[in-house]
């Protein structure tokens, strides 16, 4: 493979810097000298990408594609292009199986796959796909939540349910609320030795937190402990205990913790969250779980997580009209909210709203697509002549 | 007193259609993926003429097939003319006019593939031009008296993206227009594209070979709305689309909204009704001649792996593939009742005085990436307005101001140097302007006109924030911060200017400049690009609300606000004036129920709904208009 010019070079770190018009005109400066150059034009079609200039990208990307087949960021420029402008669903099918062969452990290509056979009403292949994404990646929430969608659709929300809990749980940014209700931004990146903690509450308190941040749940255990020791009747502490309980799996013990600490500050939200998460995870006591989400979304009403977390309580109570207005205002909070996304589609899917529901699985594979920054690390393989890492 | 809440009785002696307002259909050559292009319009027409005379239908396009008429050079299939003399006879029998369209392309009947031209270009080469000529007198002089034949067209979208520059598509309209006026003085023709919509497929602006034409087309394509509003049809930006290309296609000409209807099988059926259903009442109360509805029946495409649906647009019809009425042909003949019911003779819909400007900077190829941008930033220029009830339309940056007492130039780059003059001196004589910076440096005339000093951009923001300073100077505005992509922030210095709002940090975020008559308020962040960049469904309500309630304060105080108030941002309303009365009609653009609160200059005694039936006395100028999801209402309203 020939070596990148300046140009290319240029209008490059010009995209990575996110600099979308500059980097257009560096793109055609360095087509006015080699308009054959398929990194150009992949990069082109990625800023097209980018400003979800569907017919501009797909045009590049088949550039690209023409000058060399082997180019996968093309392809994959070229699958979400597709994608994304929609109504293009048999070509979509066609460059997923194609990226799916030549990087084969590439997750997204299965899950993209599986999206593009279920808008063709393939469900059986969407859903071999999607299986073959979480063989891939076990973690794969986007696979789980349209296997979910999917059971929705053939057998009914009872059945469908668990599934969508279990997408729920794969959710790291359930956590990143907890911690965000707490306070604590970033954690230490490395470990807390009790011992060397202030001894005071305050102290100890905070750094339970970040310890439980940079899940060192021993530690965390440890400062609550010490920190209950001195006033039992701490609330704060009383929660931290509840989420590291929560963590470990011991949710009779969080829920016990979380009680505890509510009774004495009915107002903290680290709790509500701990005991509405864990209502929410034992069957049959949805109702709680709404109650207890209810008065979070009251207290922490501009956490988009918050509103998810209410509207799939109300999902289990069959109160899907309800379900779908919390949704959308968890979508209006945050858009980029895949979780919000494909729990509105299940609630639209009840009431037989297919469009509105296919639209938001749409905008559930935007914003997670655009998350992983997937182009660059095939494009940096694709330029380095290697497989994508 | 909705559309669908309470039935109304028809009164027996109404008008059955509105002849100043035509409802129509596509009636396309074939029905079937399978055949071929010899069976052209080889069915039962006159079922269907009959089917779209029950529903009120009084205008079909037919499509001219030339590889069938003119199988070899200049011998002509007498079978064809026959076959057209039949379609002609079907539709007067049943009183259906007839829109009959040449070198259209429906991408499935072949009808512009002569085998005897070659693989030559029919848009370009001088012998397929003679010979189109020469099949087009043929017909036209045929039916020349024929009253059945409503207009003649030429081209589609299809046929017309084939055309690689302005000149020779101006120059092959022209030839074929002078060609039908040799034979034909008296009917109508039409250039079957809409500018916009070909401006964005080709870069080939038809606005001027349009220009000679007797009506103007507008066209929500497939490729426009996935470029525009890919999204849901019942709600959002998407409800907005149909009328804001009608707006962008009124250029001096009436216009026809044409291929109203979804484009994908995968809607609903009761989704693309209401779909429809707002397409349809938004052409009538934004100044359509006419509505053209996208098909008369579902093409019964092949199934074939590995997708069996198709993306072409002309697949989706009011029938289903057996010829079963769905939803959205019972929508079309209700809104048929309420149209027949209004005499556009005798209303006029109420003035407006507020425009949207489109730059010029829009039709600049790539690498400038505003081509891409303007158009979006626009239409959410033209919501905000519809949001806050202001009449208004759009006007084209370099078109005549006069006629306009507020302007809003959402989120541009650049502006003409001749456009600055011709704002100052429509702000100095009373007129009003919004403008949003759009990033890049500012024209030395912004510090003029707008009474600020341009500091630079600052770049990326990612949260919107707003702090109030002059509580009141433009409309009701609230604090907020929110989660929004800007793109660019203009840092701003004092040089006369009231700053009215401000971001975080104090840095003005919207400032008011008065400015000879007029008044001229700046925007520091594109607010209409950043919502049509970020998620248009989805962008935050504080942002959306800032916008409308900017715009609709400065239409407001310019004397270009809304003729009748209403304070539901989703619904929206025209007036249309008579002498007497008034009718207002008012359409719901959100897919919930809504009943909103209209509130007129005057005291209204009685509204009643336009079909017929008892009115309900009012006796205020306030009164309330519940709406179902997507429901129109058209009400006649009587005065104290």
């Amino acid at each position: 493979m020939a070596a990148r010019s300046k140009a290319v070079q240029a209008a490059e770190a010009l995209a990575r810097a996110g600099q979308v018009g500059a980097a257009v005109a560096a793109c055609y400066d360095a087509l006015a000298l080699d308009h054959r150059d398929a990194h150009t034009h992949a990069l082109l079609a990625h800023l097209m990408l980018e400003g979800d200039f569907y017919d501009e990208a797909i045009s590049a990307a088949t550039l690209a594609i023409e000058i060399d087949p082997d180019c996968s960021p093309a392809y994959l420029a070229l699958g979400l292009a597709y994608d994304r402008r929609g109504g293009m669903w048999d070509q979509s099918v066609l460059v997923w199986h194609e990226l799916a062969e030549v990087v084969p452990d590439l997750v997204t290509a299965h899950v993209q796959l599986g999206e593009a056979f279920a808008a063709a009403a393939f469900e059986e292949e969407a859903v071999r796909s999607w299986k073959r994404a979480l063989e891939l990646d076990p973690k794969e929430a986007r696979a789980t939540y349209n296997l979910a969608i999917s059971s929705l659709k053939r057998e009914g929300m009872a059945l469908a349910l668990p599934l969508f809990r279990q997408a729920g749980e794969l959710d790291p940014s359930q956590d990143e609320l907890f911690f965000a209700l707490l306070g604590v931004k970033e954690g230490l990146g490395k470990p807390i030795d009790p011992a060397r903690v202030k001894p005071n509450r305050t102290a100890r308190i905070g750094a339970a937190g970040l310890a439980l941040r940079d899940e060192d749940l021993f530690a965390a255990a440890e400062l609550v402990r010490l920190a209950l020791d001195e006033q039992p009747d701490d609330g704060e502490a009383l929660a931290l205990a509840a989420y590291a309980y929560l963590k470990q799996e011991a949710t009779n013990e969080a829920m016990a913790c979380a009680l505890r600490a509510l009774t004495l500050d009915p107002e903290l939200t680290t709790a509500l969250y701990t005991l509405g998460v864990v209502y929410a995870k034992r069957t049959g006591l949805n109702r709680h779980a709404a109650r207890v989400f209810i008065a979070l979304a009251k207290r922490a009403s501009s956490h988009a997580l918050v509103h998810v977390l209410l509207a799939e309580s109300l999902m289990g109570l069959q109160r899907y009209e309800q379900a779908s207005k919390t949704y959308r205002l968890a979508v209006r909070l945050d858009p980029a909210c895949v979780r919000a996304r494909f729990g509105l589609a299940a609630s639209y899917l009840t009431s037989g709203r297919h469009a509105e529901a296919q639209w938001e699985i749409r905008r559930a594979a935007y914003y997670d697509t655009k998350r992983q920054g997937l182009f660059w690390r095939l494009y940096d393989a694709y330029a380095g002549g290697g497989e994508p890492s | 007193m909705s559309d669908d809440a309470t039935p109304v009785a028809e009164a027996e002696s109404g008008p059955f259609r509105n002849q100043l307002f035509p409802i129509g259909v596509d009636c396309y050559p074939l029905d079937e993926e399978k055949r071929s292009f010899s069976d052209w319009y080889d069915r039962d027409l006159a079922g269907e003429f009959a089917a779209m005379h029950e529903a009120r239908i009084s205008l079909a396009r037919i499509y001219v097939s030339w590889k069938l008429f003119e199988p070899q050079v200049g011998q002509y299939n007498d079978e064809a003319e026959d076959r057209l003399g039949d379609i002609i006879a079907a539709a007067r029998a049943k009183d259906v006019r007839l829109i009959v369209a040449f070198f259209a392309d429906d991408r499935f009947a072949d009808m512009n593939e002569v085998p005897w031209g070659k693989k030559r270009d029919a848009r370009t080469d001088e012998y397929l031009i003679q010979r189109e000529i020469a099949l087009v007198q043929r017909i036209v002089n045929r039916y020349r008296t024929e009253t059945m034949i409503w207009a003649w067209e030429l081209g589609n979208e299809a046929f017309c993206s084939g055309f690689a520059s302005e000149d020779t598509l101006q120059a092959w309209a022209t030839r074929l227009r002078d060609a039908i006026r040799e034979v034909d003085t008296a009917r109508a023709i039409i250039l079957g594209v809409d500018p916009e919509t070909l401006v964005r497929e080709t870069g080939v602006d038809a606005g001027p070979a349009i220009g000679v034409f007797e009506y103007g087309v507008s066209h929500v394509t497939a490729g426009y709305r996935a470029y525009a509003a890919e999204g849901p049809v019942t709600h959002g930006p998407a409800t907005y689309l149909d009328s804001f290309l009608l707006r962008s296609a009124l250029r001096g000409l009436p216009v026809l909204a044409d291929g109203v209807g979804v484009h994908s099988l995968d809607v609903a059926a009761a989704e693309e009704a209401a779909y429809v259903r707002m397409a349809l009442y938004s052409s009538l109360m934004n100044g359509a001649a006419g509505v053209m509805l996208r098909r008369w029946r579902d093409m019964a495409a092949e199934k074939r792996e590995p997708y069996f649906r198709d993306p072409f647009e002309v697949l989706v019809g009011m029938n289903d593939p057996k010829g079963r009425p769905k939803p959205v042909l019972s929508e079309v003949q209700k809104f048929a009742r309420v149209a027949a019911r209004l005499d556009l003779r005798r209303y006029t819909r109420a003035p407006e005085r507020a425009a949207v400007m489109v730059p010029a900077e829009r039709y600049e190829p790539l690498p400038s990436l505003a081509g891409l941008y303007d158009p979006r930033s626009c239409l959410q220029g033209y919501i905000a307005a519809k949001e806050a009830h202001v009449p208004v339309g759009l006007v084209r940056e370099g078109d005549d101001l006069s006629a306009h007492m507020a302007l809003f130039i959402p989120s541009a780059a650049k502006l003409r140097s001749e456009t600055w003059g011709a704002i100052a001196q429509f702000v100095q004589s009373g007129g009003s302007v919004v403008l949003s910076y759009g990033g890049g440096d500012a024209d030395p005339a912004v510090r003029e006109i707008f009474g600020i000093e341009f500091l630079g951009d600052h770049g990326v923001r990612r949260i919107v924030s707003c702090r109030v300073a002059q509580p009141g100077l433009l409309g009701d505005l609230t604090p907020f911060d929110v989660r929004l992509d800007l793109p660019h922030y203009a840092l701003l210095g004092n040089s006369g200017a009231t700053v009215v709002a401000t971001d975080a940090t104090g840095s003005p975020l919207l400032t008011l400049n008065q400015f000879g008559q007029g008044r001229a308020v700046f925007l520091a962040a594109p607010l209409e690009r950043a919502i049509a960049q970020s998620d248009p469904w989805a962008a935050p309500d504080q942002v959306r609300s800032l916008l409308r309630t900017v715009y609709g304060s400065v239409a407001g105080a310019a004397g270009a606000g809304p003729v009748i108030d209403c304070d539901d941002p989703s619904a929206e309303v025209a007036l249309f004036l008579g002498e007497t009365d008034d009718v207002v009609m008012v359409l719901n653009h959100s897919a919930e129920a809504i009943t909103p609160t209209l509130t007129a200059e005057r005291v209204v005694a009685a509204v009643a709904d336009v079909r017929g039936g008892k009115a309900a006395e009012v006796g205020a100028k306030a009164f309330g208009v519940p709406l179902p999801p997507n429901g129109a209402i058209a009400l006649r309203l009587a005065y104290a």
